[in-house]
């Protein structure tokens, strides 16, 4: 499996508007990728040029070191499970998944084994002979990741393969391509808009925003310690407290806390919901807050609280009761209030 | 995107464009030239001939047009609004009338409204007179008659496409704002068909101010076209009907420019189709058959000529009586036994067979030009493709005659006096282009791009890609552009009657009217002829129509 490579990429539709704007990147062997980022951001872009069906304005792609620039699609060894599946409705499943195979030279019985080892990977293995409109859309997605893996790609390229799945079909599917990508140590890159699928799946991620990379990291580095208020938010719900920051303390109107991060000035403080904790009144550390509403997730509360004038949430596990009105004592999980700008 | 590929691409399109623009747009530009004189134009328009030449041919389109659009617009609504029985073959019923050429229809027509026809024995069976159906102003009608039920499911597929575009929400909106159905109609739903009547009707509109078959058969012999025509054997000493063709291109210009400016903005009515449910309309009892009444008899109709041309062509004694009577194969021995026939039919199956090969590749490749490449200039080229429906037959025969007088290369290649097969085989190719183009260009619209760019990254190369993935994809629209375009070639009227000019080579058609001109059993043995290339054209148009179903409107649009 191979390393990728990007370099200064930049890609723009419409001139003086980059999608991608001297992107680079790295991307180990072995390892999945993940590209996320609300529409518009240039990630499927970035995956259409590393499959080489979009042509990069300027900018290098490596494979292994190997400069792939310059190089036809059908010469790279990238194979794509796109985000409508584009199984070819007039070949059935062996076929859609023979293709690529075959085209390499494959024939015969090699041919057969290596179809039906790709269709097993994915449980699809008695479906050989089904026309693809037939099959469910959960079977199409499997026959597309059958087909796209029966080549032996030196890197795997998913394009929000699981957003026209529905809930339960996308979270089985979720642990699927995690399991077949560890199994075979697949170079993979996936682009998705789904948080919750990077955050479970990735084994690093970039945000993409505006066509540049926001943050680079594992997935708890990123959700932890969000570099900027757009990674913060678009990885999940955050509070932002603004105040001045000095001395590595934020004063608030509720008080002062310390903070982790280098910023310095006046910015504000971003901590996650769920790293706020209702605590027993009079606890040390704790402040007081009213609550004024809440929204009941089943295993877990948001809780809209307000202290000093400010409003801001905070997710409690196995809730109890409470009621609008009533006065909470809060505190901080240490280590968890980030300075940023 | 390779350099050297998209510079082979530019190339296929220099070459597509140089083909169109030598064997289109030269033609059309040689006849201008030659007819662009001023004193041949001050004798077209001082001549009371010419003037009543081309008054008829205005009169004939605009009556044919208003004819085929209430014809269409009932049918279209009635099988867009109700679901009734037999809808499904209704649908099927409307490619009948499009199984003859008018040309051909006229023979059956006359055996109908002649003085001694069926009509007018029933009318003195009942004690009323005779009437001149086929005399006098008789002709007139019989001429837009024949055409508008010959023309009409072009209209009407039309329409029918564009009724299934609009999203029935925008109908609910307005009746949800208390819209009455008639108020629905005249500022919903009409508005919004404009698109289709621009396409139906400017096709429908062309088409029979410049039809030389039908008026020909009737020998309605003062309308423009035939004027044309008949203007044929002298043309080395009067260059008057090229004059006549420049102005019957510029009217068809004009008639289109007329049509384009009532009717040419359209909206984009399908734009949340997202919400789409079936807006029809389940009839129950006997009201389930009352639209398929109204198919049945306007099918009936249309195929009254059919049938009768089947009359004539089986019974011995059709005269003075209302059914056929004693049935014989002796006209299709006749017919076959015609030193005319055998070749003729011959020669139509090789040039038609050398019009499909060309129109299909020359089709498959503007269609890839302008939905797939996307070349800059592709739009020109997707004009000029589609130019040959709004150009009269008539206008490029007669630029190909300009073309052998005026440049020798033309003679050399293509001279008509010797053997047509190149110049017929490219002529009937050239107008039956805008047939392959749409046909696959909806194909490939309707099919995702990204199945093709699915096979290059799985290493196929742009060839294998066309082969493997991007043809398969399409093949019930080229099977039917193809044959759009060898059926069409084979009973293809204006550039056979004008550039066939010797008796061995020419095809079916100039062979039927010269049959159907011998005295005597001529009329019957075309009769018998004329039916071998009915069931021909019925059984290409019911392999079309099994192919495409709806989506076979879409290749009549312009």
């Amino acid at each position: 499996m191979a390393a990728v490579h990007l370099d200064n990429i930049c890609k723009s539709f419409i001139p003086g508007k980059p999608v991608l704007d001297s992107l680079s990147l790295e991307v180990a062997s072995g390892e999945l990728f993940f590209l996320l980022g609300p529409s518009g951001c240039g990630k499927s872009t970035l995956l259409r040029i590393l499959a080489g069906l979009e042509e990069a304005d300027s900018g290098t792609i490596r494979f292994d070191g190997t400069d792939i620039t310059d190089l036809p699609p059908e010469k790279r060894q990238a194979a794509m499970v796109f985000q409508n599946y584009a199984l070819w409705p007039h070949l059935n499943v062996f076929e859609n998944v023979a293709f690529g195979p075959r085209i390499r030279g494959v024939k015969g019985s090699e041919l057969r084994r290596e179809v039906l080892d790709a269709l097993d990977a994915v449980h699809l293995a008695d479906l050989v002979e089904r026309r693809v409109p037939s099959l469910s859309g959960g079977q199409q997605q499997r026959v597309a990741l059958a087909r796209a893996l029966a080549v032996k790609p030196a890197v795997l390229l998913l394009d929000e393969p699981l957003s026209n799945l529905d809930a339960r079909l996308r979270d089985a599917m979720r642990s699927e391509i995690s399991r077949i990508c560890r199994e075979r140590r697949q170079t993979a890159v996936y682009v998705t808009h789904d948080r919750q699928e990077a955050l479970s799946m990735a084994d690093r991620m970039a945000v993409l925003r505006d066509g540049r990379i926001s943050q680079l990291g594992t997935p708890r580095e990123l959700y932890d310690r969000p570099a900027d208020r757009f990674c913060g938010s678009f990885l999940g719900d955050i509070n932002f407290f603004s105040g001045e920051i000095a001395a590595g303390e934020i004063a608030t109107p509720f008080g002062r806390f310390p903070l982790t991060g280098e910023w310095r000035g006046a910015g504000c403080a971003a901590i996650r919901p769920e790293r706020i904790r209702i605590v027993p009144p009079g606890t040390a550390g704790a402040f007081s807050a009213v609550i004024r509403g809440g929204s009941f997730g089943g295993d877990r509360t948001q809780w809209r609280c307000e202290a000093g004038g400010v409003e801001f949430q905070v997710c409690e596990a196995a809730s109890p009761e409470r009621r609008t009105g009533e006065t909470v004592a809060l505190k901080f999980d240490p280590g968890s209030l980030l300075a940023m700008e | 995107m390779n350099p050297f590929r998209r510079t082979l691409q530019y190339l296929m399109m220099a070459l597509l464009a140089l083909f169109l623009g030598a064997f289109l747009l030269l033609p059309v530009f040689t006849v201008v030239r030659t007819g662009c004189e001023p004193a041949l134009f001050r004798e077209v328009f001082l001549s009371p001939v010419c003037r009543e030449g081309l008054f008829n041919s205005l009169r004939i389109a605009l009556c044919t047009t208003a004819m085929v659009a209430a014809i269409s617009l009932t049918l279209a609504l009635l099988y867009d609004r109700f679901d009734f029985a037999g809808k499904e073959y209704c649908s099927l019923l409307m490619l009948l009338p499009m199984i003859l050429p008018p040309f051909v229809g006229a023979l059956g027509f006359q055996q109908i409204l002649g003085h001694y026809g069926v009509v007018n024995t029933i009318l003195t069976g009942v004690g009323l007179p005779r009437v001149d159906f086929l005399g006098g102003e008789g002709k007139f009608y019989s001429v837009c008659l024949i055409e508008a039920l010959h023309l009409y499911p072009i209209f009407y597929l039309n329409l029918v496409t564009a009724l299934g575009n609009i999203d029935p929400a925008l109908e609910e909106a307005a009746a949800n704002l208390g819209a009455t159905a008639r108020q629905r109609f005249f500022r919903v739903r009409l508005p919004l068909l404009r698109g289709g009547f621009l396409a139906g009707g400017s096709i429908v509109l062309v088409w029979s101010f410049t039809e030389l078959g039908t008026p020909l058969m009737f020998g309605y012999n003062r309308v423009t076209p035939v004027q044309v025509f008949n203007g044929l054997n002298e043309l080395e000493s009067n260059p008057l009907p090229y004059t006549l063709v420049v102005v019957m291109l510029a009217v068809s210009a004009l008639l289109y420019g007329a049509m384009k400016c009532v009717l040419g903005r359209t909206e984009n009515s399908g734009a949340v189709k997202g919400s789409m449910v079936s807006r029809s309309k389940k009839l129950r009892g006997w009201k389930r058959w009352m639209p398929t009444m109204v198919f049945a008899a306007v099918a009936l109709a249309s195929a009254l000529p059919h049938l009768a041309l089947l009359g004539g062509a089986f019974s011995l004694r059709w005269y003075g009586t209302i059914l056929p009577e004693q049935l014989t194969l002796e006209h299709f021995d006749n017919a076959l036994s015609n030193p005319l026939v055998l070749p003729s039919i011959l020669n139509s199956l090789r040039y038609s067979v050398l019009a499909m090969v060309l129109a299909v590749c020359l089709g498959v490749l503007a269609a890839l030009i302008c939905v797939r490449w996307r070349l800059k200039g592709a739009w020109a080229l997707d004009v000029l493709t589609m130019l040959p429906l709004a150009i009269p037959g008539l206008v490029v025969a007669f630029g190909y005659l300009g073309m052998t007088g005026r440049y020798a290369w033309a003679r050399a290649v293509f001279n008509p006096v010797e053997n047509p097969l190149w110049l017929l085989g490219i002529a009937y190719a050239v107008r039956r282009i805008p047939y392959v183009v749409r046909a696959v260009g909806a194909g490939l619209e309707q099919s995702p791009e990204e199945l093709e760019n699915a096979a290059r990254n799985f290493g196929a190369g742009p060839v294998r890609t066309l082969f493997k993935v991007t043809l398969p994809l399409v093949t019930a629209n080229l099977l039917v552009g193809g044959l759009f375009a060898f059926s069409f070639s084979m009973l293809e009227v204006s550039d056979s009657l004008v550039l066939a000019q010797k008796s061995a080579f020419y095809p079916i058609t100039k062979a039927l009217l010269d049959l159907s001109q011998i005295l005597g059993c001529g009329p019957a043995a075309a009769c018998a002829f004329g039916v071998w290339a009915m069931a021909f054209l019925a059984l290409t148009l019911g392999a079309a129509g099994a192919l495409l179903g709806r989506r076979i409107g879409a290749i009549f649009k312009f």
